[in-house]
Parts: C-alpha cells; structure tokens; sequence
C-alpha cells in the first residue's frame, strides 16, 4: 500500500472532486508552529475540510510522519472515525504520544514491539483504556443539534480548549461522550464545538455532570467559504474575482415554486426572475444583469454538477399573441426537484463563466445536487409540502352599467347572446326582464366575483423521501419524489415524479467515480393558452358582461357536446366549453445520466473524464373538439420530439506551491458538445367521425419532420496564481468550433483575467474591518449561431395531394454564407466587506457587458420575399450595478435576526443591428397594436405602439373620416418591456426552536401592455368607458387643418363608434409596472422529537409557508403587473392569461 | 496569458488525442446539413407552388372584398369589416400584402432565377414572367405604389427594404413584361412546366392569350389616368389575342380531399369561416349574402341566383329564387332573430372545395372588349354583340365551378339576354358602361377583386357604400387597402417615401390610376 497524503484521504468525503481537491490542496493553512491547531482546522472551512477522518487514514498518516510500521487484525479498523483534527498535532509529540493520543476516545489500546514497530487490538474494557490515561469518573456528556431545524448533528469535532488532544466527534444521533483527562480535573474547561458548514461555537462547562446541549448555527456568508465555479471547481470565495451568489438547497424546499427557477426572484441581485402565470408546470424566464442577445436568447446556461442541461421549451416559447395551441409547454428547469439540491450557485456572467464559453455568455445557474455521506446506517429524509392558491388580483370594472348594447339591457336569448361580453347595456337596476346568454330570465345586477366563481382554489402536494450513507470508499443517495399540482384552471393538472441516484466511490487511492441518474416523468392535462381568444379559457371571466354569473355558461356544451354560444364572436370560446372539452395533454420523460472518473497520474495532477447525456422525449396533443363554436369540425396539433443534449469533457488539474508564498493551479480541458433535436410537428383538422379525436381520424393532416444538429468541440484551460493567499489572479482560455457557422470562420479563441485582493490581510485597517476585499475581471466570450442550417438556402417539399410535388425554399429566414461568432465582453469590478466581526457586510458590483457580432435573425420587411434575415452585426451594451448588503443586528445564543439587501439596476443599450436596419422586432400583441422592440438607441425589448395625435397645444387632432382621433405612427415609444431596478429584501428571526422569514421584492421602472384592457374597454368593463352612458359621449378636438372639431356620439352608438375603436390607441394600455411584493412568508417550528424518542426520528421541523402573498405596492388597477405569458423575450405584455395567483400551505421535514 | 499559452501546450495533444478530435470541426458540414431539404430547387415545383399561393393570396380569399363588393355581409362588426369598414377592424386589410411576397413573389422570383439562363427553358421562362405580372398586378392593384423593382431581393441580393416603386412604373413595367413574354413564347419548343403548370399544363399558345388578356386588362385600368397608353395596350393586346372561349379560360384545378393547399382557397375560406356547418344558423362569423346583391339578382330575374344562393328551411338546402334574402350590412352586432332565413353561399356550387379558380374568364375578357367597342379601340365587333357574348360566357362558367349543379339552360340565357341589352340603362355611351360593368358584378362574382378593380375606374355598378357607426371612411367606399403596419418600423424610409407621394396611409386615398 503506497503512503497516501492527506490530500488524497480527504477526496471521497466531499463533493469536491477531482478538480476541487486540487485546488484545496494548494489552500491549506495548516498551521505548523504554535498551539493552536485545532482552530486553525475549524475556522478554515474555507477549503471545505473534513472534521473527521477514517481512523485508518489516520495511523496510516501517523506511519508516513513518524516512519514507523503499525500491525493490526484486518477489519479492526473499520468504520471508525477520528476527529481529523488529531493528525495535525502529530508533530508536536513523539510517536507513541501520538499514538496514545490517537486512541484516547476509542476502544483501541497499543503496544510497543520494535524500535519503530507498533501492534493495535482491542483493549478489554472501554472504562479502562490500555493507554493509562486516567480520566474522570463522569465524563462530559451532551448533544449537538442545527439551530435551524433542530435536528442533531453528527461528526461534530468537541475538543477542549487549550488540551487540543482532547476531542471527540458526534454520533449520529449528534450525542458525544468526552473524556477528560484526570490532570484537567479542576481546570476551567471550555469546550470548542465545531463543524463543517457551521459557526463554531465556545461553552465554558460549568458542570460537568450536567449534560450540555448545544446548538449550533450554520455559517454565515462569510467570505470563508468555498464556492462551486465554472465546471464544478471549488474554489475560496476569497479568491474569486468576479460576483457570485450560492443560495443553500433548503431556500427552495420550504416555500415552494414548482420551477426551481421562480424561487430565484428577488433573492440575487442582478437576476432577474420573472414568474410566468401560465399554471403549475410552466416555464421560466431568468435573465441575469439584462438581456445579453438581441434574439432574445439571454437566458443563462444551466449547469448540474459542472455539467450543462437542456432548458428548452418543447416546440418553442408561446407566443404574445398565439391562439388554441399557444400553451407555455414548460422548461428544462421545470423537471428537477428542489430537494435535490444542495445548492445553487448563480455564475453571473463574464469570466466567472468563461470557461463555458459561448453558452455562459448570458451567465450560469450551477446546480450542485446532493451526495450521500459516510455514516453508519441509513439516513432517510423525508419532506412533505401541501399548497393551496388562489386568485390574487382582481380588475377594477365599473359596475353602474350592465349587459347589453347602445344603452339597452337584453330581454332576448339572441339580444343576450349577441351582447354576452358587452357591458354598454342600462343602467345596474336589479329588474328582473333580464335574459342572459343561458336563456333564462335573472335580476339585472352586478355580478362582481366571476374570477373567484370560476376558478378554483388550486394546490400542490409535494412528497419526497430520500435515502443517503456510505462509508469511506462509497457513497449513496437516492431521492424519490412526487408532486402533484391542480391548477386553479379546473380540470388543468401538472405532475412530476423524479428519481434521482447519486453513486460515488473510491476505488482505489487514485481512481474515484461519480455517477448521477436522474429520470424524470411529467404529465400535464389541459394547460391554460394564452394571448388571442380561440381555446383561451381565461377569455370568458375576464371579459364576460358584467351582470352575467359565468356559471350560468357552465358547462358550456349542449346535449351533443356542442359549444354553447355566449356571445357574438364565436373566436370567443365558452371558457367552460374550453375547460370541459378541450384536451391539452403532454408528457416529457426525461433522463440525465452523468458518470465521470478522476484518477491521479501525481500526487498534485488529476485527470477526470465526465460524460453526460440529458435526452428527453416528448409528446404532446392539442386538440379543439368537434363542436366548437369557431371550428365545428375541430383541429389537431401535436408534438412528438426526441431532443438530447450530450457533453464529453476531458480536463486535467495540476496543482502546486512555490517556495510557500506562490500557489498555482492550473486546469486544462477539452469538451465535446452533441445536441439533436428529432422532432414531428403533427397537424391536422376536421374529425371525420365526430366527437373521436385520433390523428387517423382527421379529414386533413399532415406530418412534418424537424431534424437539428449542433455540435461545439471546444478546448479550454485556466490557471490561479494566488500570492501569500492576498493576491489572487485568475486567467482563462477558451477555443471553441461550432458546426453552426461558416467553414471559413467557425472558431474563435477568447479569454479572461481577473484579480482579487485581500486589502485587510495586506494593510492594518481599523477593527471593525473583518475583510476587505478588492476584485477585477475581464472576460470575453464567443458563441456560434443558436440555430442549425442557418448558413445556405436550402428547399423543402411541401405536403401536398394534388398529382404535382409542391416546393419552396425551407425558410423564411434568410440564410448568411458568412455566418461568424459573435462575442461577448464583460469588464466588472467589485468591493467586498465584512465589518462587525461578520455581523455586516457589503457587497457591491459594477459591470459593462457589451455584445458583439450578434448573431440575431432580424425581423425584415416581408417585401424582400423573407420573414427574418440572420445577420451577424447586432451590437448590445447592458451596464449595471449591483449591492448585496447582509446585516445581523442581533445574534444571541437564543435569538437571532438577520436581513439581507440586494438591488440591482441595469441600464441596456441597443447600439447596433445592421446596415440600414434600426429595428427588431421581438413580438407583438394580439391585434398587433402594441410590438416589443429592440430599437437602435434605445433600451432593450421596449413597448411600441401608436399614441393619439396632438397638436402642440395638445389638442387631440381628429379622422374626420373616422370621426376618431387620429393615429400617429406606430413607432411611438411607450416604456420599458423589462424592469431596470429590482431589489429583493430578506429577513429572518430565529428564537429558539422557532423561525420567521420573509422576502420582499420590487421591480420598477417598467411598463406593461394590457391586452385584457384593450377588450375590457371594447366591451365596456372599464370605468374609463362610463363617460357617455346617459347622454352621450362629446369629442372635441381639432381637425388635420386646426379648426375646432366636435362630435357627439349618441348612447346607441356609444361602443361601435368609439369605444371598440380605442384599440388604436396603444398609449391608452400601457400602464407602469413596478411592484413591491411580499414574496415569500415562512414560519417554522423544531419540533423537539428527542423528547419524544419517536420512531427514530432525529429530527423534525413543520413550517407555514407562503408565497405572493401580498402586493404593498402597484399601478396596475386590473391585473397583475407580473401577468407574463410567455418564457420568450417579448416582455411587457399581458394577454388574458391564468391571473396570478397567492400560495399558502405547511411543509413537514423529518429525518431518521 | 503567456501562462495559458503555456499550458495549452502541454495539455492539448494529449487531450485532443484521447477525445479523437483529429480534427475540431470534422464533419461540421455534414452535421450542419438539414437532411429534410435539399440545395437545389426544382423550378416545375416552386412553379406550382407559385401558381397556388398566387391565388390564394389575393384581396378575394378574405371575405373582405366580398363584403365591399356588396356579395355578404356579416351582422359582426369584425367579420363583416368589408361591408361595415370599422376603424377598429383597418389593419385587417393588410394581409395580402402580408402574405404575398414570402410566397408567391418570392417563389416565382426562384423560379426565374433557376430558369433564366437556360436558352431550352425560354417558354418556363415566359410563364414565368407572366404569373410575376398576375401576381404584382393584384398587389399593386389593392395597395397602389409597392415594392416592385426591389422586392423578393432579400436572398439574392440582401434588399431588406425595398423601395416601393410608383404604380406608375410599375404599371409600364408589368406590361412591358407581358409583351415580352408572350413574343418569347414558342409553342414549337415542347419543354414546358408540364403537369406542374396547373393552369394550361404547358400549353404555350394558351399561356400567350393569357399574357394578352392581362395585357387587356391592365390597359383599361389606366383609361382614367392615361387613355393614350390604355388605347395602345389594349390595343396590341387584342391584336395578340386574347381569351375568348370557353377552353381557353384560365383556371387552377382543385382536389376535394387532402391538403388545404389542394382545395379552392376561396370556398375553402367561406367555408372555415362561416358556412362549415351547413345549415344557415350556425355560422361561425355571422356571414350570410348582402342584401343589394341578392336584391339585384331576384330584381333582375337572374337565373344564376339559385344556383349560388340558398336558404335553409328547417335544416334544408332550398335555392328557389323567391325564398332568397340577403342580409342588410348595417346591423350593430346583434345576430338578427331570423338569422336563419338570410340566404348563404350554396354548398354545391360555391363552397364547393375542388371547384377550379377562375383566374381569367372569356367573360371578363368579353366585357372589357366591349368596354374598347364602346370606346371605338376596337372595331372587329359591336360592343352590343360583345356585351351579350358576355353575359353568355359568364353564365355558362358556372358549369365549371359546379358542374350539373351550375349549369344554366341555354333558354333561361337567353331570356335573360333578352331582358339586359346593353342599352339597358340607356343608350348613352355611359349608360352602356354601365351596363356593362353592372353584368360584370354580377357575371364575374366571385371575383369581388376584378369587380373592385373596375367599380373604381368606371364608377359601376353603382352601389351605395353603408354608414356604419364607427367607421373609418366617413361612410365612402375604401378606394385602396392599408399597408401593414410593421412597413411603418421594417421599412421605414421606403413607407415613408411612398406614402409622401402617393398620399396617407388611409383608405380613401386613390391609387395612381384611380385619381
């Protein structure tokens, strides 16, 4: 057996692999000299080290250093565990010392046999150890558990202050045993308690017959830590030179979002996470320090244990003004499981991703999922969580006039059913002549909770269960997990279930293996469409005249199954009809399969090969029933896709230390990236046999396949060169070839640099400064284009039945020969620091992030025979600023309180397109009356749209043809699509067994396009539209020629000659959409089950959790100013999607 | 940096090696090839492609036309935009110009292109160039000045925005091509689009009529605006012959079954938007005939009447004529409470899927020739003797949209003959116009964009547009369609530039030939 250092030992225990280790190895600060070692180990949790170490690690580092041989009976070793703690103080004392030493907590006894030969057995008796050290009659008992959660800690290091050799680590039920020496008897003794992750913690035992229970808290974000980076690298948060946020697992477990990246809103400033309300299972949109590319692809790269992931939505985002099929099918995202993560760590761009090369450009969400730990037995953790929703935001509609037209309330089914979304009707008087759409006769009054009738309370309940252990050589964990979700949407359901499998193991000294599996399984029936009328079943509670029940429209089907008309425009569905028959069903099964090995060639240089595969296949069906009032004969859309994503990477890792003072590490790797999408879009209409939906059964269909292919092979390397730990420096170096570009100019090269230095360890500065830190990056990434096929002009069949074969180019894209990459350059420096001894900390950021070459697919005037042309010029520029500040006002043994600040303002630019072309347009509302664009000059993804035309005086300059105000041009800008100022705040109290926390957020600055608006003010909903009910509505203005104008449109004509047409008037529905919001609510309970002695449980925790709960503050008078639709880039327009919702429930956390 | 160049030294062969990267970017290609497409076109395929987009992306397969044209209505004030013209509804007469040029335009445009400079393909080139003119002519033709000279240049020569040209030049342009084709024309050399032509099947002395009747019919658009150069084209095309019989019209057949593009856009439209469910109630939009037009064929005792119009009673088809009613167009979005008994587009004939499209009828081409008899252009015939010929032709057509279904006897011609002299309106030079152009509404129905094209050259028929509330053209007739707005931000300087001199972006606005 070769001498192992104790570098290598430490591998195994820790999530740091290959990489991470190499890196630890070169940051240690073992202290050599002196007499305080312990300390030295546990305040250095920076370098991630062990508390404890296999006993046999242990003698077999006691025989390298004192080069002296040790029998003992195979086996007898095993399974125990030393505080790793001892091995430092070896050099202190002889060997036999250390030795005695060694064994003072355990069983074990020793004899001497040779000059440097030992023997180790088992000693008779435990009271009595063979060593001779003579001990108190009552040992100092106690337990160590988690403030946070109340449950008991294990391989807790205890030692005495000042008698370091005195140490013992705790059980798994977080129970230690210490022996004191007798010689200590009548000294003051104080014991230190640490841990990995935790704060350590100094008692003083005052009586050493009392057991003493000790709680300690986790560690704060100090910059002490080791953070996960590029590639799944471990590195001192002190040496990093660029911002980084990592946000524990735990912060999603608890309040709950079914997308893991919903829970990131407010928490990191610079991220801006915005909610989608389209149900449970929908996706998500995260843009980290603002929209990088002008396509609209800014979101970042999601990577699981150094390995990137898929986050595509199958098909492609909905779209702003889609009709029937336009669902948010859901992202990658959505399928992982919050339990198993342990952490989450947000790259925020620049070079702190460069090392993922074109696809970090928009930054990287890494996500480390949990790993079993040596224990004996098995440790079972299982987490329960049950939510409910409702509906939070309800429109402001006048309530004075009722159903009906030109002044007069229906009397008639025709008159009602022509008028069921028109609320110009008389005056709300409660007669009973009334006739609604369902026929019936019904007092004629104002029915105000169509919202709260409709919908229903939604809920989620979540299940997981997760089995860990291991011993020294292997590690397992596997979770399970289900969760279902009924959406406020009835008959609208979501499911997940995932498995997720960790193995790890060392197999020999050198070689370790890792491998994650994870499957996933989702269904989701009838998800919510938004955007344009057809199947959107929102479209009837929010538009529905205001004296109408909506359930008198229930079930919206007739004897037949066919769809129960309710209004004049049959593009309106029964959202009752929508609901019962429609059918929306998709499934995704997805697989990510991770293995990777790391051997070490040399003590200090490590190779790992990592392969991963994330693949899923995908179904999905649409179907509009025969019946339906628009498409009696009914359609059929569906998705049957294959997508997969596999990355090989090859890195090696070299590690050492120069004359003690320079430390260098040095990293190189190659990785080869496969994605294909195989996919059939399915079409087809009119059901040939009634009421039978089956692809076979349809008058017309047809099938067209998709086939993508993108491959990036890539060479990458970095090197740390750290000085006496107070300067750090950080070079990066990337080439990448993508298959998507010109052969000619398919590969480019890019680097970074950064520099961080510890001002504080460098100069004396006052007392209050615990660290002051400085840093500087530099970092330029390159990308190809996003997109396949994008280089020649190529022609597709066209389906067809007639005897002749139909043809036309593939796409109305026009295709670029000279497609080459484009870059993207970020410069950031940052402050970091801790005043207060930790107990305050500030943590500012300033970026410029400019794009390059863009490659984006402008949208041209379709006069050049083409829809979009891919062009390679786009230049972006986001510049920004970000604070984090942390403060503990008050840290007690019993109470806690801690708050944390973030904002984060960012302002972008469009500073380029291409030649002559000074607009892209990102999307546009239905009616296309308001567009989001990228305009040169301006910000990014505005809203534009036509505003009346006023004279200077500001008169309103009228049509007289029309008799209508006059347009100006479309191109008028009328705010922001995306909020430029976000700022999250949490805090949280901790007494006792008890917690309370909370997260507020805000956005501002933005403006939000109101499609609900626009209809609700066509159909007379609005209050704005009360001017004219009794007498008649006045215009007055101006004509083109400035002469006095007026006209007076009489009550009968009040919405067909001026209300309906207000959709003209982009201006009118846009509306500021900045928000303050109580994001998050949860208040938690320890429950204190040792007293109770239950089952085996070690711990136990319940919690009330809440999420949107209350809106402080906001503009929007009728909806939610989070009412997004879509994941895409088209932001700041909302379009009768499923309103937003408020979530409550408990969550329940045991451990066994 | 030195330090990364460094390292890469050391690390890169042996990483290259161990991953088989012999090369970083082997294969690229092949990978970035879509294997559902090819690098080649086929020019016979786009033809055909062409030949169905440039009918199905005309002012006709919306309701819209028709609904101006006084044909339906619709008691929604969305749907029944053409008739009612409310401002709420205006950007909803962009979409031919919308979808016109990323297919038709842009397919013929790669048809020329591969078939240019093949000396053996001169007649696909001439076909080709005569279906470019049909298809800007029914663009310019809605909208006045387009892109034309640099439109579907976006590929070939990276025009991404095109300068609309005046309707002037586009006009001189047009016909220019259309002489030129139909000289090149040689029906001695037998390579042809073949079966994928699905208007003559490569018949290249039918394809020279066709140039010539469109010759015809884009010279008379200039008689208000230019009488001289409307004389000389309409002229020279009549000397180059154009389609006078019934063989000869131009047509694109249609299946019943398959593919949306495989059916006849028109009845297919009306049919998904209104009339799918056959049985006078449930129509999804609200349309149903208009009444002037339903009016003034039971007023004129026009024995087409039953064979386009029905009623359904109690579920029932019944097309005699007595039961016929048109909807009036002002109804304020209340669906009336006799909803079902307003006569719609019959099943049999009109709506029917795998009817042809008539794209140029000998009626049409009798009607303008009297127009040129009348006008002393033309002197082989009276302008009497072509009225009538017109009037027969146009009945007689509806055999082909409907077979048994549509076929008018030859007594029931006739009689109506008798009864519609071209004198009918009077015997004045304008009464005869009118005459003739009153029998072109109702004899080249469905083709509410030729009836339009004329209605504002000649004034006829005379219909009186409807004053609707909230309308946008202060209760006139539109006298052009919009441009969409998004030409406002794509193509800004051309949009401007056009609008500058052609007049506002507004529907009362008249095209160069309309002034």
């Amino acid at each position: 057996m070769r001498i192992k250092t104790r570098t290598n030992l430490l591998i195994p225990l820790f999530s740091s692999f290959c990489i991470g280790s190499a890196f630890a190895g070169h940051t240690q600060e073992i202290a050599g000299n002196g007499y305080k070692p312990v300390y030295a180990v546990s305040r250095n949790t920076e370098q991630n080290e062990p508390m404890v170490i296999s006993l046999k690690d242990a003698i077999n580092e006691l025989k390298s250093f004192y080069k002296i041989k040790i029998a003992y009976k195979e086996g007898l070793l095993n399974s125990k565990m030393v505080a790793a703690s001892v091995t430092t103080v070896f050099k202190n004392m002889d060997a036999e010392a250390a030795l005695k030493h060694l064994f003072t907590n355990t069983t074990l006894s020793y004899k001497k046999i040779g000059n440097n030969q030992f023997s180790v057995f088992e000693s008779r008796t435990t009271d009595m150890p063979a060593t001779g050290v003579t001990v108190l009659s009552v040992p100092i008992r106690g337990k160590i558990t988690a403030a946070r959660d109340g449950s008991s800690l294990p391989k807790v290091t205890i030692s005495l202050k000042y008698y370091p050799v005195v140490a013992v680590v705790s059980d798994e039920s977080g129970n230690f045993n210490l022996l004191v020496p007798d010689e200590l008897k009548d000294k003051s003794l104080v014991l230190i308690i640490s841990s990995v992750g935790y704060t350590t913690k100094e008692i003083k035992v005052t009586d050493p017959q009392q057991a003493i229970t000790v709680q300690l808290d986790e560690s704060n974000k100090e910059l002490g830590e080791v953070v996960v980076t590029a590639l799944g690298i471990k590195k001192s948060s002190r040496s990093l030179t660029y911002s980084t946020t990592e946000i524990k697992g735990s912060d999603f477990t608890q309040a709950r979002e079914n997308n893991v990246a919903n829970a990131l809103t407010g928490k990191v400033a610079g991220v801006n996470a915005t909610g989608i309300s389209t149900g449970p299972g929908g996706s998500s949109r995260v843009v980290i320090r603002g929209n990088g590319s002008l396509t609209g692809n800014s979101q970042p790269l999601y990577v699981i244990n150094g390995m990137p992931i898929d986050n595509s939505v199958p098909g492609g985002s909905a779209t702003p003004n889609g009709i029937t099929t336009n669902v948010d099918r859901g992202d990658g995202m959505g399928a992982i499981n919050p339990d198993d993560i342990e952490s989450i760590t947000v790259l925020k761009g620049g070079t702190a991703a460069a090392l993922y090369g074109s696809r970090g450009a928009n930054g990287v969400i890494l996500i480390t999922t949990k790993k079993g730990r040596a224990q004996s037995g098995i440790g079972v953790e299982y987490n329960s969580t049950l939510t409910m929703e409702n509906v939070s935001v309800f429109p402001d509609f006048q309530y004075q006039y009722g159903q009906g037209d030109g002044g007069i309330k229906p009397t008639t089914l025709l008159a009602a059913q022509a008028s069921g979304r028109r609320s110009f009707g008389a005056k709300i008087d409660g007669s009973t002549d009334y006739v609604a759409a369902d026929g019936l006769t019904h007092p004629y009054s104002a029915q105000r909770d169509n919202l709260k009738h409709f919908y229903e309370t939604g809920n989620t309940f979540t299940n997981s269960i997760a089995l860990s252990g291991g011993n020294e050589s292997i590690l397992y964990r596997l979770s399970l997990s289900d969760l279902n979700s009924k959406s406020i949407l009835p008959n609208s359901k979501y499911n997940r279930k995932t498995a997720n499998l960790n193995l790890s193991a060392k197999l020999s000294d050198r070689l370790r293996i890792e491998s994650v599996i994870q499957y996933s399984l989702e269904t989701a029936k009838n998800r919510s469409t938004a955007g344009d009328a057809l199947g959107n079943p929102n479209w009837t509670p929010y538009e529905v005249a205001n004296t109408v029940d909506i359930r008198w429209l229930n079930p919206g089907y007739d004897s037949k199954g066919n769809e129960v008309i309710w209004n004049d425009a049959a593009i309106a569905s029964n959202s009752y009809f929508v609901v019962n028959k429609h059918q929306e069903s998709d499934d995704k099964n997805r697989f990510i399969g991770q293995a990777s090995i790391s051997y070490d060639l040399l003590k200090n240089l490590t190779f790992k090969g990592t392969i991963t595969r994330d693949f899923y296949n995908y179904n999905y069906t649409n179907i509009l029933p025969t019946g339906s009032a628009y498409t009696p004969l009914g359609e059929y859309a569906g998705i049957k896709s294959d997508v997969s994503e596999t990355n090989s990477m090859l890195t090696a890792t070299y590690t050492t230390k120069i004359a003690n003072k320079f430390g260098i590490s040095v990293l190189a790797g190659a990785n080869g990236r496969n994605y294909t999408e195989k996919r059939f879009n399915l079409t087809g209409k009119n059901y040939i046999q009634p009421y039978f939906y089956s692809f076979s059964n349809l008058a017309t269909s047809s099938t067209t396949p998709y086939t993508g292919r993108i491959k990036t092979n890539s060479v990458f390397g970095s090197v740390d060169f750290d000085y006496k730990r107070i300067l750090f420096l950080t070079g990066t170096g990337r080439q990448d070839w993508f298959s998507t570009l010109s052969s000619n100019n398919n590969s480019i090269f890019y680097p970074s640099v950064g520099l961080s230095f510890i001002l504080s360890d460098a100069v004396r500065l006052p007392a209050v400064v615990s660290l002051a830190k400085i840093r500087a990056s530099w970092a330029q990434v390159g990308g190809g284009g996003p997109d396949p096929y994008a280089i020649n002009l190529t022609y597709s069949s066209v389906p067809s039945n007639s005897a002749v074969p139909l043809q036309n180019v593939t796409s109305s894209i026009i295709t670029n020969t000279q497609l080459k990459p484009f870059t993207s350059t970020t410069t950031e420096i940052g402050i970091n620091l801790q005043l207060f001894k930790n107990r305050a900390g500030i943590d500012l950021a300033v970026y410029d992030r400019k794009s390059t070459n863009d490659i984006v697919s402008v949208p041209i005037s379709t006069t050049s025979g083409y829809s979009n042309a891919i062009l390679n010029s786009g230049e972006l520029s986001n510049k920004g600023i970000e604070v984090l500040l942390t403060v503990v006002p008050v840290k007690t043994s019993g109470f806690s309180w801690d708050m944390s600040f973030n904002m984060a303002y960012n302002k972008s630019e469009v500073l380029k397109l291409a030649d002559g072309i000074s607009t892209f347009s990102l999307g546009n509302s239905a009616n296309g009356n308001a567009f989001i664009n990228n305009n040169v000059g301006h910000t990014y993804g505005a809203i534009y749209g036509y505003r009346m035309l006023k004279d200077v005086k500001g008169n309103t300059i009228f049509d007289t043809n029309a008799g209508l105000p006059a347009q100006t041009d479309i191109n008028q800008e009328l705010g922001k699509g995306v909020p430029p100022l976000t700022m999250g705040f949490t805090s949280e109290f901790k007494y006792k067994a008890f917690s309370l926390s909370w997260l507020i957020d805000g956005k501002f600055g933005n403006k939000v396009f109101s499609v609900m608006e626009v209809y609700a003010t066509r159909l007379g909903l609005l209050k704005s539209t009360l001017p004219g009910r009794e007498t008649g509505l006045v215009l007055t203005g101006v004509t083109p020629a400035g002469a006095a104008y007026t006209k007076t449109i009489p009550v009968a004509d009040l919405r067909s000659a001026y209300y309906n047409s207000l959709n003209r008037y982009t201006e009118l529905f846009v509306h500021d959409g900045s928000f303050v919001k109580l994001r998050q609510v949860i208040i938690s309970y320890n429950i204190p089950v040792s007293k109770f002695k239950l089952l085996r449980i070690q711990s136990a925790s319940i919690a009330l959790v809440g999420r949107n709960l209350l809106t402080f503050y906001k503009k929007t008078d009728n909806f939610d100013p989070e009412q997004s639709l879509t994941n895409g880039p088209a932001q700041g327009i909302e379009s009768i999607g499923l309103p937003r919702t408020r979530s409550y429930g408990v969550n329940l956390l045991l451990k066994f | 940096m030195k330090f990364i160049h460094q390292t890469y030294g050391r690390f890169l062969p042996v990483l290259c090696s161990l991953l088989v990267l012999q090369s970083c970017s082997k294969n690229f290609q092949e990978i970035n090839t879509n294997p559902d497409a090819v690098s080649s076109p086929t020019p016979q395929y786009i033809f055909s492609k062409a030949l169905y987009d440039g009918i199905t992306n005309s002012g006709n397969t919306q309701s819209l036309l028709l609904g101006h044209m006084q044909y339906t209505t619709s008691y929604n004030d969305v749907a029944g935009f053409g008739s009612k013209y409310v401002a709420a509804q205006q950007s909803q007469s962009a979409s031919v110009f919308a979808n016109s040029y990323s297919t038709q335009i842009n397919e013929i445009g790669e048809v020329i292109k591969a078939v240019k400079d093949n000396a053996t393909q001169v007649n696909l080139y001439a076909v080709a160039r005569i279906w470019k003119v049909f298809c800007y002519s029914r663009l310019t033709d809605l909208y006045g000045d387009i892109p034309y000279s640099q439109a579907g240049q976006g590929y070939n020569n990276s025009v991404f925005q095109p300068v609309y040209d005046a309707q002037k030049d586009i006009y001189a342009d047009l016909l220019k091509e259309l002489d030129a084709a139909a000289q090149a024309l040689n029906p001695a050399n037998t390579t042809t689009f073949g079966a994928a032509d699905l208007v003559y099947g490569g018949n290249s002395l039918q394809w020279k009529k066709f140039a010539y009747s469109l010759m015809m019919r884009l010279g008379m658009r200039m008689t208000k605006i230019d009488a001289a150069a409307a004389q000389s084209w309409v002229t020279k095309a009549i000397t180059g012959g154009v389609i006078t019989s019934y063989t000869d019209i131009a047509k694109v057949s249609y299946a019943g079954s398959g593919q949306d593009i495989n059916k006849n856009p028109m009845a297919l439209n009306m049919l998904n938007s209104d009339y799918i469910k056959a049985d006078g109630l449930n129509n999804t939009e609200g349309g149903k005939y208009q009444q002037s037009f339903i009016d003034s064929l039971k007023n004129n005792n026009d024995p087409r009447l039953s064979v386009i119009s029905v009623v359904y009673q109690s579920g029932v088809a019944n097309s005699t004529p007595v039961v016929q009613k048109g909807l009036p167009a002002t109804i304020n979005g209340v669906k009336p409470a006799d909803f079902g008994t307003y006569s719609e587009p019959k099943q049999s004939t009109v709506l029917r899927v795998d009817a042809p499209m008539l794209i140029f009828t000998a009626a049409e081409s009798y009607f303008l020739l009297a127009e040129a008899a009348l006008k002393n252009w033309y002197a082989a015939e009276t302008a009497s003797a072509l009225y009538e010929k017109g009037v027969r032709a146009a009945m007689q057509q509806w055999d082909l949209s409907s077979g048994v279904a549509g076929t008018i006897t030859s007594i029931q011609t006739d009689a109506y003959v008798a009864a519609h002299p071209i004198t009918g309106k009077g015997s004045s030079v304008e009464n005869q116009l009118e005459q003739i152009y009153t029998q072109f509404w109702m004899g080249i129905f469905p083709d509410a964009q030729e009836v339009f094209n004329n209605y504002r050259r000649t004034g006829y028929p005379k219909l009186v547009p409807n004053n609707y509330p909230g309308n946008a053209t202060n209760g006139q007739f539109f006298r052009r369609f919009l441009y969409p707005v998004v030409e406002q931000t794509l193509n800004t300087n051309s949009y401007k530039a056009a609008v500058a001199r052609q007049g506002a972006d507004i529907f009362l606005t008249r095209i160069w030939w309309d002034k």
